[in-house]
């Protein structure tokens, strides 16, 4: 018998054949970009496509905290895409439809992180799993040993169709019309690989929801998001799905449009392959900040782009996939392990009631619970994940789901069963208890390891958990069920906009120096479907966003009217009250009594943002910039304030002046006779921002400075809809957000 | 040893107490003073998973814990990539190993002390080094090779049962030489990025 001495050998026969196929292909296209036959940018699309990302730090360079020093990588100039150095670490994201797991692909995962990553697995807010600090060349054997567990890692990145997200509770939950899995699992293989989904000139993001009150599914920022209904037509019960297009986080978010109130199931993906369509020939290429769907029906209006939709459902030729799958809606149903039973009364092991009220939620199903594992920032160990697959193999079968609160959930724990899992669960340290509450703080990556991290979310994440577990049993009930969300910068990936209490990373110039912080983002809405978006409030050095929590959630619970919500208590003391203690918390000690407030949590580096792409140096600081920027920033809070009132176009118009005025501040450092006037406020702009590219982001390019003009393009035109002046507010939040980074980038002097 | 993916970890002495944070700071300058010869890129700090990596200085070639990812707190030297041949790659790690405990031993703010002759190996490649008897035998006998040539004295190697990790190794060295002793004995701290 030979010995196999590669994976490819070894796993031969067990892997998928065009699985395989495809990741040979990625195998020799990394052999041939070694050799420099495959140029940059395509090999960069292909590794992204494979869901094989750059992580921070992988263009060579890293500030020490005291200067940027290069990282000798040994493979010299080879890159694996611009700016990205061959041997830097990256991130593997692995797509998980809708988050199920069986126990041997969690053995499967939990064996590559042992050997290709950094110990730890880490689950995303939108149920993959991600694996960090992995080699580009090891990606192929990674990738064959997940094909032989039957995960593939395609279109995981990339201008693809993302992971297909649906509700973790979907089959065993008493609030949904119907089980909606057997739809999400065929829809998600049916659109991989499809040639309608090749040429986006973006992400495109599916979600699933069994019902339209809970927060479970986020339907509400997908580019196509369904709901399970029912209705009867002509005597018979028929299935179908509210159906809703063009929602997205990002930058600016936008709530998702109803799109069809009722789309029968044998029309859900066809309409979708049809959605792709319309989405591939429309969509923005040039300007990838507005190449999502989102932009696409903000422009044509949703009537035009349902027309346009239903256009191109005429022109699809039939295909029996859309169909074939409704014949067995039961392929997808789980079988429990165990009989349902009873949960016998007391002699519990220590902590068992306390996780049980806030980690276990009962069955549709009498007899069988669902059990949340809390997993800290997403994150376990390979033990710990084969500890979970043996549970799953001891108590349930195959039915653990990774969740978008960064949690594991397993279904079908026969009651009785709960104590003795419990236990298994605390003696491997997974025992911990407030899931989806407010100490089980959601975080993206943020500076850890993303490339456009502006501050720690995960660092303050970590801190949030620590201060908020000391006190979490003397909370109120009310502000125990609280979220917090933390994104390390605006691209939203921790999904802060529909927490109570939301944070993205921002910095700061504060005495000549660098300062990490957070703006505040309030009234968001988690339940339905991440129904509503809060706004920032302002931003808080990142050291004082504990003691901000800590205010408000005291605040809330004496002040709350009696099952008044905090996004209702925010509402009624109003947003003024909330920016009094954002302003009593912008203090901070100089640099020579506390120099802990320049540095950013779990990162004792002083702080900067020099890792994020490369400074400008053109002048010196002039304080007058930050004056004008302060302005800009109390201009946009009014702007708020305005919106809250019911003042829609009074809102638009001073977000607009909060552009104009930190346009006017930045543009007064070139040319330093610049008037009030706006036109000539956004030439000159124009003319030493723009033209010049020192407005640009490193990442972002134009971006913000196309918010502006545009702003300016449309200032005074009719009426102005809640909802415009809301996202008007966003760019306009955005516009000085960058003009900040600008400033800091012309002032030079600082990292 | 023809895993070149291999962790070696020395133990803390058991009763010593600290906050897994106060190492942060320590392999951030770890990286900006180059004090360690490794292509050393970053940290990462996993201290809220519980009997997780802890916190990580991660490298090119290898990264080093300080967590109790077995339930002990101690430091790991994790082989990932590169380095030298199979003939020499456990002593290499020993080395590493040894060095980088030393210097966190002389880290005044730490207050570390290792345990010098209790050590666990992981081979974390299920491919070239699977978990059966034939690896297990021919790694043992390396082991006490080297151990016996480095320590000196009786060398106990321990496979622990664990069907689904990597196989791992307890070793158990009779004599508890000095961390500086050990070094020496392997040539002193490297002088090449590994």
């Amino acid at each position: 018998m030979t010995v196999a001495t590669t994976w490819k050998q070894k796993l031969a026969g067990q892997v998928r054949e065009d699985w395989a196929r495809e990741i040979d292909i990625f195998e020799t296209q990394i052999e041939l970009r070694k050799k420099g036959k495959v140029e940059e940018k395509l090999f960069a699309e292909t590794r992204l496509r494979r869901g094989t990302y750059g992580q921070r730090y992988d263009n060579g360079q890293r500030h020490d905290g005291e200067k940027t020093q290069t990282l000798a990588f040994p493979s010299g100039e080879l890159t694996k895409g611009p700016v990205t150095m061959w041997d830097a670490p990256g991130m593997q994201r692995i797509k998980i439809p809708y988050g199920k797991l069986t126990a041997d692909q969690l053995d499967t995962l939990s064996d590559l992180a042992e050997e290709y990553s950094d110990q730890i697995l880490h689950i995303t807010t939108r149920q993959d799993i991600q694996l960090h600090f992995i080699h580009i060349e090891d990606t192929p054997d990674l990738m064959r040993r997940l094909a032989a567990a039957g995960i593939t890692t395609r279109e995981a990145c990339g201008n693809t169709v993302r992971n297909v997200t649906a509700c973790p509770y979907a089959g065993v939950c008493s609030t949904e019309s119907f089980d909606v899995i057997p739809y999400a699992d065929a829809l998600a293989f049916f659109l991989l690989g499809h040639p309608d989904t090749q040429d986006f000139g973006r992400k495109f993001k599916v979600a699933f929801s069994g019902c339209k009150d809970e927060p479970c599914g986020l339907t509400n920022f997908h580019d196509a998001g369904a709901i399970a209904r029912t209705r009867m037509v002509n005597g018979e019960l028929k299935r179908g799905f509210e159906y809703y297009v063009g929602g997205g986080l990002g930058a600016v978010p936008y709530p998702a449009t109803l799109f069809d109130e009722f789309l029968p199931e044998e029309e859900l993906f066809p309409i979708t392959q049809a959605v792709c369509r319309v989405f591939a020939r429309l969509g923005e290429r040039e300007n990838r900040a507005r190449a999502r769907l989102k932009f696409v029906v903000k422009k044509l209006g949703i009537e035009e782009f349902k027309r346009l939709v239903l256009e191109e459902r005429a022109k699809l030729r039939p295909d029996e996939r859309w169909v074939s799958f409704l014949k067995d809606l039961h392929v997808t149903d789980e079988k429990p392990l165990k009989a349902g039973s009873e949960l016998a009364p007391g002699g519990y092991p220590e902590g068992f009631e306390a996780w049980r009220k806030t980690n276990v939620q009962a069955q549709s199903q009498p007899g069988y619970s669902t059990a949340k594992v809390t997993l800290p920032l997403g994150d376990f160990t390979p033990a710990q994940g084969r500890l979970m697959a043996d549970l799953a193999r001891r108590f349930t079968g195959d039915s653990l789901r990774a969740t978008v609160e960064q949690n594991m959930l397993f279904r079908w724990v026969s009651n009785a069963d709960l104590p003795a899992f419990y236990h298994e669960l605390r003696k491997a340290g997974l025992g911990e208890a407030g899931a989806d509450h407010i100490t089980d703080v959601t975080s993206c990556p943020g500076t850890d390891t993303c490339k456009l991290g502006i501050s720690s979310s995960r660092g303050l994440a970590t801190e949030l958990h620590k201060q908020l577990t000391v006190i979490a049993d003397t909370l109120d009930p009310a502000a125990q069920g609280l979220h917090i969300k933390c994104s390390g910068c605006s691209n939203s990936c921790g999904q802060h906009h529909v927490a109570d209490m939301g944070f993205l990373g921002v910095s700061r110039n504060v005495n000549g120096r660098r300062v990490p912080h957070f703006q505040l983002v309030i009234g968001g809405q988690y339940k339905n479907n991440g129904g509503s978006y809060g706004l920032a409030i302002g931003a808080i050095p990142s050291k004082h966003v504990p003691k901000a929590v800590k205010t408000l959630t005291d605040r809330f619970v004496a002040e709350k009217l009696d099952a008044e919500t905090f996004q209702a208590f925010v509402a009624r003391i109003g947003k003024k009250e909330i920016r009094k203690l954002v302003d009593q918390l912008a203090v901070i000690p100089s640099y020579e009594q506390d120099p802990s407030y320049y540095s950013d949590w779990g990162d004792p580096r002083e702080y900067t943002i020099g890792d994020l792409g490369v400074g400008e140096c053109a002048g010196e600081v002039v304080p007058l910039v930050q004056v004008g920027l302060a302005d800009s920033e109390r201009e946009l809070f009014e702007a708020q304030l305005l919106m809250d009132e019911g003042s829609s176009e009074s809102a638009a118009a001073r977000a607009f002046s909060a552009m104009v005025l930190a346009a006017q501040a930045l543009t007064r450092e070139k040319n330093s006779f610049l008037g009030e006037g706006v036109d000539e406020i956004v030439r000159e702009f124009r003319t030493h921002y723009y033209d010049t590219k020192l407005f640009f982001d490193p990442f972002s390019g134009g971006k913000f400075a196309h918010y502006f003009f545009r702003a300016y393009e449309h200032r005074g035109e009719a009426s102005t809809s809640k909802e415009g002046a809301h996202q008007l507010i966003e760019e306009a939040q955005l516009f000085v957000e960058a003009a900040h980074q600008c400033y800091t980038r012309i002032a030079g002097a600082l990292p | 040893m023809l895993s070149q993916r291999l962790q070696l970890k020395l133990y803390l002495e058991p009763s010593q107490h600290f906050e897994l944070e106060a190492l942060i700071p320590v392999f951030h300058r770890f990286i900006r003073d180059q004090v360690i010869k490794d292509l050393l890129i970053d940290v990462v700090d996993y201290s809220h998973v519980p009997d997780g990596p802890g916190v990580v200085l991660i490298g090119h070639g290898a990264d080093f814990y300080v967590g109790a990812l077995d339930g002990s707190l101690g430091l790991v030297y994790s082989r990932k990539r590169g380095g030298p041949g199979p003939e020499g790659r456990l002593e290499d790690a020993l080395r590493r190993l040894i060095n980088a405990a030393r210097l966190l031993e002389q880290e005044d703010g730490l207050k570390l002390r290792f345990k010098s002759n209790q050590l666990s190996l992981r081979l974390t490649d299920r491919l070239h080094a699977p978990n059966d008897d034939a690896t297990f035998a021919s790694t043992k006998a390396e082991v006490e090779a080297l151990f016996a040539r480095v320590y000196g004295g009786e060398v106990s190697v321990e496979r622990l049962p664990a069907s689904k990790e990597p196989l791992s190794l307890r070793i158990q060295a009779s004599s508890s030489p000095s961390l500086e002793a050990l070094l020496e004995k392997l040539g002193g701290p490297p002088s090449t990025v590994s």
